[in-house]
């Protein structure tokens, strides 16, 4: 296989939430341990609950937060730790797509201008950006006449089309889609993700595709991670994660995705899960998972299992 | 069975500043006793408006015309606010989606659970309290006389739904409308919430209004389902007839435009083009022609008349038509 665009090591990310009693500062373990590897044009899907991390891990690699510890090697360099300047250029071939596009589109600013942005501040002439565009506008389907339009004239995929065309306009390697279509509606996202495996298919991005729907990762990614209370606790390509799931929690969170076909809703055999998911402050030692798993074993509450290979190419964390 | 809701005709539009939104436009339909239907469509397509109408909960500017809503051989058009507020909670319970704004932050699980209980059913305090431990077992909330010293912030997403669907049944309900019951909840969390209320409905015989957008919850809970569209239905059906025999191009769309967890990942998604109509001016004719990829003349011109497939079948479809070309599904 090609050497990896990204490499993530041991990435770990604490925010400090307020004192405990003896004045000791509490962590909020958003994510910890995480390592993984994303592969130039390849679509890596990022699975779990609110709460797990996920939503964390892709802001941190595209640097809007900087780590508590471990490395993220962009092409063999350690961006983890560079300071707002050095970080620059790199940040020019990262981009995010964000969850709601009512958000994160500025209403003031016209179509043009907002998806003339990032090039306007890294000094690109103004003929070029408009050329520029032009061209992008037509690669995500929107018309010429939309460009002095605002925001609040389009719907929400129109605004996510938007969105998407802002993030292209640097020409990234690699993209962050943080939840890119759950705020549409469902005859909207097949447009929306559609147009996202074509924009790979002609410039090559690499994607790293957070979402709580696993059925549409399972559509979009060619590998997928499942993440738990900030550790990833299985990773493997797609058709081995949801053919040969391991870990207790990849097999209760696919069993409770609910399967549009009624015969089979009625034969599928749901793990429900008891309780809800823990708060990552301060957690105890051992397995994330021990708490709700029903195969807990002793080992499963002291020693935080490591992970390891199953398969190839499969990764686990479980002691079982 | 007999119909415990029966809406014939019902039209909601809200006059706003710039024009009239015609959110319903026609819509007739029951509900048995015992059965759960389910009510999908996307955002705008008038299925919430369609039950806050039948439950007269829409603000003053909104014009609701109905031939009839019959609710247990009472016609509700002719009552006045005081008699169908007398009837909310303690015949229709609702459901709401999102349990941290439908809860009153300022009050304890207690004295939200008490209130229908002591308000309709005329309990004392002591014999109130006793019922909402009762209920708090039955939507399976653990410790619950220490929950109903709680505050709503002090309860995850998945419990407050639990109290939601509490209060929502304290009365014992001939029905319940849950409006997106688990769309602000993650899966593990939804499976739960299914669950509870599939074993509700059997153990109380409770009719359920399931409204949603999520064509996999619809499959798992309901057994006849009515496709919006544009304030209109497009197509009603047994779930078996809306998933394996559809009629509707939307019908069609909607199930092409998910990605299915058996389905080879290679496979590319259908997704329906363009965007739903703006109910502001909404098309002549058929809501979904600018959309439809089998789009005649005549669906621009006319309203596509009701066709009746079964006994519990019907399309609203201009290929229906004798003379229409015939048209299979794809995908």
């Amino acid at each position: 296989m090609a050497s990896p665009l990204i490499e993530v090591r041991s990435l770990k990310m604490y925010f400090p939430v307020g004192l405990s009693l003896f004045g000791r500062r509490k962590l909020l373990k958003a994510v910890d341990d995480v390592s993984f590897d994303l592969y130039p044009g390849e679509t890596f899907g990022l699975v779990g609950e609110s709460g797990c991390g996920k939503t964390t891990v892709g802001r941190t690699l595209v640097r809007l937060y900087r780590p508590t510890g471990g490395q993220i090697l962009y092409q063999g360099t350690d961006i983890a730790n560079l300071d707002e300047k050095a970080v620059l250029p790199y940040r020019r071939k990262m981009q995010m797509i964000f969850q709601d596009p009512y958000a994160s589109l500025n209403p003031r600013m016209t179509v043009s201008s907002i998806i003339g942005e990032p090039m306007r501040l890294q000094g690109m002439p103004q003929a070029e950006i408009t050329a520029r565009v032009a061209e992008l506008v037509e690669q995500v389907g929107l018309k010429k006449d939309h460009l002095n339009r605002y925001p609040h004239e389009f719907s929400g995929g129109q605004r996510q089309r938007i969105g998407i065309a802002r993030s292209l306009a640097m020409r990234p390697e690699f993209i962050v889609c943080d939840e890119p279509i759950s705020a549409l509606d469902v005859s909207i996202q097949a447009q929306v993700i559609n147009m996202l495996e074509e924009l790979q298919d002609s410039l090559g991005i690499t994607y790293l595709f957070v979402s709580h729907d696993l059925s549409m990762v399972r559509h979009i990614s060619h590998r997928v991670g499942v993440m738990y209370l900030g550790h990833m606790v299985e990773l493997a390509s797609a058709e081995e994660l949801y053919s040969n799931m391991q870990h207790p929690y990849t097999q209760a969170l696919m069993s409770a995705v609910p399967i549009a076909d009624p015969d089979l809703a009625q034969q599928a055999n749901r793990i429900v899960l008891q309780g809800d998911v823990p708060q990552p402050i301060d957690p105890p030692p051992g397995c994330p998972f021990a708490s709700r798993c029903r195969y807990c074993k002793p080992v499963c509450t002291e020693v935080n299992p490591e992970m390891r290979e199953v398969a190839p190419g499969h990764f686990l964390a479980c002691h079982l | 069975m007999d119909k415990l809701l029966e809406v014939k005709n019902l039209t909601t539009s809200f006059r706003i500043g710039v024009g009239t939104v015609q959110a319903v436009r026609g819509v007739s339909f029951h509900v048995d006793q015992g059965e759960s239907i389910g009510i999908v469509g996307e955002s705008g397509s008038g299925k919430s408006v369609t039950m806050l109408s039948v439950m007269g909960l829409l603000p003053n500017y909104a014009d609701i015309s109905a031939e009839s809503i019959r609710f247990d051989g009472r016609e509700l058009t002719q009552m006045g606010p005081k008699a169908l507020r007398a009837m909310h909670g303690r015949e229709i319970g609702m459901i709401f989606q999102d349990p941290m704004t439908s809860l009153n932050p300022l009050f304890t699980v207690e004295s939200q659970l008490t209130e229908p209980l002591r308000n309709h059913m005329k309990l004392n305090r002591a014999e109130a309290r006793a019922k909402a431990l009762e209920l708090l077992r039955q939507v399976e909330i653990p410790n619950p006389e220490a929950r109903l010293r709680q505050y709503p912030h002090e309860l995850s997403g998945g419990l407050r739904q639990r109290v939601m669907i509490a209060i929502a049944i304290a009365c014992s309900p001939k029905m319940v409308i849950a409006d997106e019951p688990t769309t602000a909840l993650d899966v593990t969390i939804q499976a739960q919430i299914l669950d509870l209320l599939n074993h509700l409905r059997h153990s109380t015989k409770t009719s359920i209004i399931m409204i949603t957008h999520d064509l996999g919850v619809i499959a798992s809970m309901c057994s006849r389902i009515l496709v919006m569209y544009g304030g209109t239905i497009a197509e009603e059906g047994t779930a078996r007839e809306i998933f394996y025999a559809p009629r509707h191009p939307y019908t069609w769309g909607l199930l092409n435009s998910i990605p299915k967890l058996t389905d080879s990942p290679d496979e590319k998604l259908i997704p329906i083009k363009g965007t739903p109509p703006d109910m502001l001016m909404p098309p002549k004719g058929c809501p979904f022609a600018p959309r439809c990829r089998y789009c005649m003349p005549v669906c621009r011109e006319y309203m596509p008349p009701r066709t009746v497939l079964t006994d519990t079948h019907a399309v609203s479809c201009h290929l229906m038509h004798p003379k229409a070309p015939k048209i299979e599904r794809e995908g």
